[in-house]
């Protein structure tokens, strides 16, 4: 096998200097017995047979391939639509179903679900059928996979745009598209791909299959405990947690199950794809198994340091932060592997196009998987939070890890599956040197403008006062990045256009000269995948003769992994382990952050919302105001002279969801009420920019004029009590307060110059009444007082009156009261 | 011209050693190098001292106890040479004519009032602070009552819970000292038109200020 590893270096080396694209008309002794020049099908098929292995199904990969390419455009104009928006506001004309707010998810979710899942399932199924030497194993299942996917992607297309949301971050779809993804998931994919590894003709797992089998198995686990949540209607649904609670499940479920998507997978890819580049085994299996297993242990808890210092409870944000830092090695093992197997072997940065992808994309994993280690650092992270340094973050690793290495492997798969030498080098050449220019500027930019968000927003003068008191200048001194980025989009938009002119050339140019593909790259695979590739070396007998005990002997030779082998054989320990891990994290980690009811003690003065409240509340979770606006002051001091008094677990605990929110570039909202006159809301909703000069918000004008549903109240009111909120009057005594209170703040408009009517829809009615009760709400019941409820209501009437009675904590929900100083 | 040679082809030929075989057996024995080995101990080392050393309930460690040391650090160091001011019309008089303290007031109105007032407190939504005229203020006390409990039905919030006696008695100061200056946008006047701020105070028995001078702090 090292002669063929040999011989194949040589061969390359003669290619080389012929100049010769193709390999067609490099005569071998393997090749020369099936030159004959027959129907491309049958002449794959029969020399796949020649060297015993089956015929593959690529179809499938092929489908795959050009889903990647489609939605990975489509992604990155939602990216470039939105980038706009932020720099000009008004592009789309105020129009509801094109605000930032309903957008972002559509780009966030595309790029993952659609674009990165697509590249990520064609990789699968074609490595697969190659590591375990079958035919997948039922062709109508991957058809089903196929089409429910894109049908899935569809839907949420669809969907955002018109406001329906679960409000909650990476999991905006609603649940019957989650549900959606997690059955195709399960009955289409997981179930296809454990029946092809049951009939494979090789017995132990390559690398690779370790990482396809845990994130099969662990990715839906997480969607569907994050899926955990009641459902209304069809379009509807309510976590059945609140607040912190929710958070902790928003960030350790349904992001981990994100992130667990954009590594593992990506990783088993890295490891197929690497040798076969570089022509040789992996560089070190023994570190591959160790860092392999350190990930599946460790990856599900490091969810919470994406909450740092905000009300969650304090253990669990430590646990993050641990965690966090223990896996810089485990996911510097791929690297080190990756690198090493790279770097020397037969492809080189001027010959390959693809060998230039897999270098790049794992320079950007090392450098993010360093930055993830310092993000999840407490101290580092108060920085980063909430500025773009977390979206550059997440840029450098989907653009510069995860779409280079779908590229690559796209430009590799093209020629194989299209059994045709790719169309154009020159193109994909250019394709690399813009792609790599597009990402370089979209990223860097971000770093910029988040460092300086950051620096801003911290900045003291040497009196100890805010050095840039208004947000406002936090947002202007940006807008240069924004714009560097937007080119930096259009780039990668046209590499796309490029790979997409070479995917169309290369796929409809017929042609047999690489007929021989199928046989050297079966070849390839054995020699670089089951060779003595990978093999273990026995364990050193350096202690035999030593006087140590016999456990050392016994630990040292349990450290040369060789018991690692028969594990190698089964898929059912690495999804058995892989639960566990996820069991582990759940037990020791989310249940206790549920069940201690010390982690969030009860504030007595906090109030579910009212009627009019909760339909506002629904509006802000439609208009996805979470995109920009944060809703948690974090203990920090040049936080809380901006925003006021540092939030407390206990005021949360009648959001659900939980609005958190991840960014600030709109100022934070914790503490909105009685911040602003509501005519100010109203005129703000309206035109932003008359109000603070430069802002980048959409404009609401649909809000001021839509009619609230006052019918659709009565129905909140039943689902906040299914869910466990103490609403214990009559249906028709909250529709008749949500009526009383939108009055209410609507004369307080009208009385400080608000018109009386826009259109047709009166003021009182309009649905940013209801918006704004809900703003004015935010925050304020901290230091309400919790005796004198009536005198606060003193201007309300008898209805408002018994709300604000029955509005105490009641059995229901069991809150110890408590009161916070 | 770029060649795709990942397309490797198989040649029995020519068989000759090669640095890369050489390389490939050395890879065959690795172990995992020592420093991955070494960092990936010591992050693991690194948690559970880590952990009970923050939460063995030892003052001073959780977030809450730091925001508590690095606020009363912040509130020393802004206000240290004033201490804690009482909400009277008199303080609101005495440092409307101390321009560096004016300048915490400044960093509060900006952070809070900027929305409704303007940035230079020319009004948007809410009056215009700059000319003569007041809608509820007859006497200078009287911004400090508006900014304690809110005016016109809660147009105007109450800032009681939200700012610091020092931080409410300084934007007030910061308010009245707005009085003649020209903003670039500025509503027309609303309200009244009132007589003009008191004079500077006095020199006091402790301090060696005159009316009117800039005092160093």
């Amino acid at each position: 096998m090292k002669a063929d590893l040999l011989r194949r270096s040589v061969s390359w080396r003669e290619t080389q200097t012929q100049n010769n694209e193709g390999m067609s008309r490099v005569e071998s002794d393997i090749n020369s017995e099936n030159n004959a020049s027959i129907d491309r099908e049958v002449s794959t098929t029969d020399q796949a047979n020649a060297i015993g292995t089956p015929a593959y199904h690529d179809l499938i990969v092929r489908q795959f391939v050009a889903a990647t390419l489609f939605w990975g455009i489509l992604a990155t104009l939602a990216g470039l639509l939105i980038a706009h928006l932020l720099v000009i506001p008004k592009m789309t004309g105020g129009d509801a179903l094109l605000s930032f707010g309903r957008l972002r998810p559509i780009h966030t979710n595309t790029a993952i679900l659609a674009f990165l899942a697509n590249g990520l399932f064609a990789a699968i199924y074609y490595s697969t059928q190659r590591l375990c030497k079958t035919r997948l194993w039922s062709v109508g299942l991957g058809q089903l996979h196929f089409w429910s996917w894109q049908l899935i992607i569809i839907a949420a297309l669809l969907t955002l745009p018109l406001g329906i949301t679960q409000g909650r971050d990476f999991s905006e779809m609603a649940l019957p598209i989650n549900l959606g993804i997690l059955g195709t998931w399960v009955l289409f994919f997981a179930f296809n791909f454990f029946m092809t590894l049951r009939h494979r003709s090789v017995s132990r797992l390559y690398v690779s299959l370790w990482f396809y089998i845990v994130t099969i198995v662990t990715f839906p686990l997480l969607l569907a405990a994050n899926s955990w949540v009641m459902p209304v209607d069809w379009v509807q649904s309510y976590p059945w947690v609140s607040g912190v609670h929710d958070s902790i499940m928003q960030w350790c479920y349904g992001h981990t199950a994100v992130m667990y998507l954009l590594l593992m997978p990506f990783l088993g890819l890295l490891y197929y794809i690497v040798p076969l580049i570089a022509g040789r085994p992996i560089h070190n299996h023994r570190l591959a198994i160790t860092h392999f297993w350190a990930l599946v242990l460790l990856l599900v808890w490091a969810g919470p340091h994406r909450l740092h210092y905000t009300a969650i409870p304090e253990w669990i944000s430590s646990m993050g932060m641990l965690v966090g830092m223990m896996l810089l090695m485990p996911m510097w093992g791929g690297l080190v592997n990756g690198w090493k197997t790279l770097r020397g072997g037969v492809a080189t940065f001027k010959t390959s196009v693809v060998y230039r992808f897999l270098l790049v994309a794992l320079l950007f994993y090392g450098f993010s998987t360093v930055e993830s280690f310092l993000l999840s650092i407490r101290s580092v992270n108060r920085l980063a939070h909430y500025s773009d340094w977390t979206i550059a973050h997440l840029h450098s690793g989907l653009m510069g890890w995860n779409a280079m290495l779908a590229i690559g492997m796209t430009y590799w798969l093209l020629p194989r599956i299209c059994r045709t030498p790719l169309w154009s080098h020159r193109i994909a050449g250019l394709h690399f040197w813009v792609m790599l220019l597009g990402t370089l500027l979209t990223v860097i930019p971000l770093y910029v403008a988040g460092f300086t968000q950051s620096w801003m927003w911290n900045a003291m003068d040497e009196l100890g006062n805010l050095v840039h008191p208004d947000f406002m200048e936090s947002i202007t001194s940006v807008k240069n990045m924004w714009w560097i980025r937007i080119i930096g989009g259009m780039l990668y938009l046209v590499g796309f256009l490029l790979l997409g002119l070479n995917l169309i050339m290369t796929w409809f140019s017929k042609s047999d000269s690489t007929a021989n593909q199928a046989t050297e790259d079966a070849h390839l695979h054995e020699s670089v995948f089951r060779s003595e590739a990978g093999k273990l070396t026995p364990a050193s007998n350096s202690l035999d003769n030593a006087p140590v005990l016999d456990t050392a002997r016994t630990l040292d030779r349990l450290s040369g992994l060789q018991w690692h082998r028969c594990w190698e054989g089964s898929s059912r320990r690495f999804s058995a382990m892989a639960i566990l891990a996820l069991l582990l994290a759940s037990v020791f980690q989310v249940v206790p952050a549920f069940v201690i009811r010390g982690n969030v003690p009860a504030i007595a003065s906090v109030k579910p919302y009212t009627a009019l409240e909760l339909a506002g509340r629904e509006i802000y979770l439609k208009e996805g105001c979470y995109n920009c606006h944060s809703q948690t002051v974090r203990p920090l001091v040049a936080e809380t002279k901006r925003y006021g008094d540092y939030s407390r677990a206990g005021e949360f605990v009648f959001d659900f969801p939980s609005q958190f929110g991840h960014r600030r570039i709109g100022p934070d909202l914790a503490r909105e009420g009685g911040k602003q006159a509501s005519l100010w809301h109203w005129q703000h909703l309206e035109n932003p920019t008359a109000l603070v000069s430069g802002s980048i918000m959409p404009a609401y004008e649909h809000l001021l004029d839509t009619a609230i549903d006052f019918d659709k109240i009565g129905q909140r009111i039943e689902i906040a009590r299914k869910l466990g909120v103490a609403y214990d009057l009559q249906l028709d005594a909250y529709v008749q307060d949500a009526r009383d209170q939108a009055e209410r703040v609507a004369a307080d408009i009208v009385s400080s110059g608000g018109s009386i009517q826009r259109g047709d829809v009166m003021t009182l009615e309009s649905q940013a009444v209801a918006l704004i009760a809900y703003l004015q709400r935010l925050g304020v019941d901290l230091n309400a007082p919790v005796e004198q409820q009536e005198d606060e209501v003193s201007d309300g009437d008898s209805a408002e009156e018994t709300v604000s009675q029955s509005g105490q904590p009641s059995e229901l929900r069991n809150f110890e009261v408590a009161i916070v100083e | 011209m770029d060649n795709q040679h990942e397309n490797h082809s198989v040649h029995s030929s020519s068989v000759g050693t090669t640095d890369q075989n050489a390389q490939y057996e050395s890879n065959q024995d690795q172990r995992i190098p020592r420093w991955w080995k070494l960092i990936f101990v010591a992050t693991i080392a690194f948690a559970p001292p880590y952990f009970f050393w923050h939460h063995c309930g030892a003052p001073g460690r959780t977030m809450a106890d730091e925001y508590d040391v690095a606020m009363a650090a912040n509130l020393k160091l802004q206000f240290g040479a004033i201490g804690d001011l009482t909400l009277d019309r008199a303080n609101v008089v005495k440092y409307l004519y101390e321009d560096s303290w004016l300048k915490v007031g400044r960093a509060v109105f900006k952070a809070n009032c900027v929305s409704c007032h303007g940035a230079e407190g020319g009004g948007l939504v809410g009056p215009n602070l700059c000319d003569d005229q007041y809608k509820n203020v007859k006497d200078i006390g009287d911004i400090l009552k508006i900014l304690q409990n809110g005016a016109n039905g809660g147009a105007m919030p109450a800032w009681q819970n939200r700012l610091s006696a020092n931080e409410i008695v300084l934007v007030s100061s910061y308010v009245a000292s707005l009085r003649g200056s020209n903003p670039a946008i500025a509503k027309p006047g609303e309200g009244r038109e009132i007589p003009a701020w008191p004079p500077a105070p006095i020199v006091t028995e402790e301090g060696d200020n005159t009316s009117g001078e800039d005092q160093e702090i």
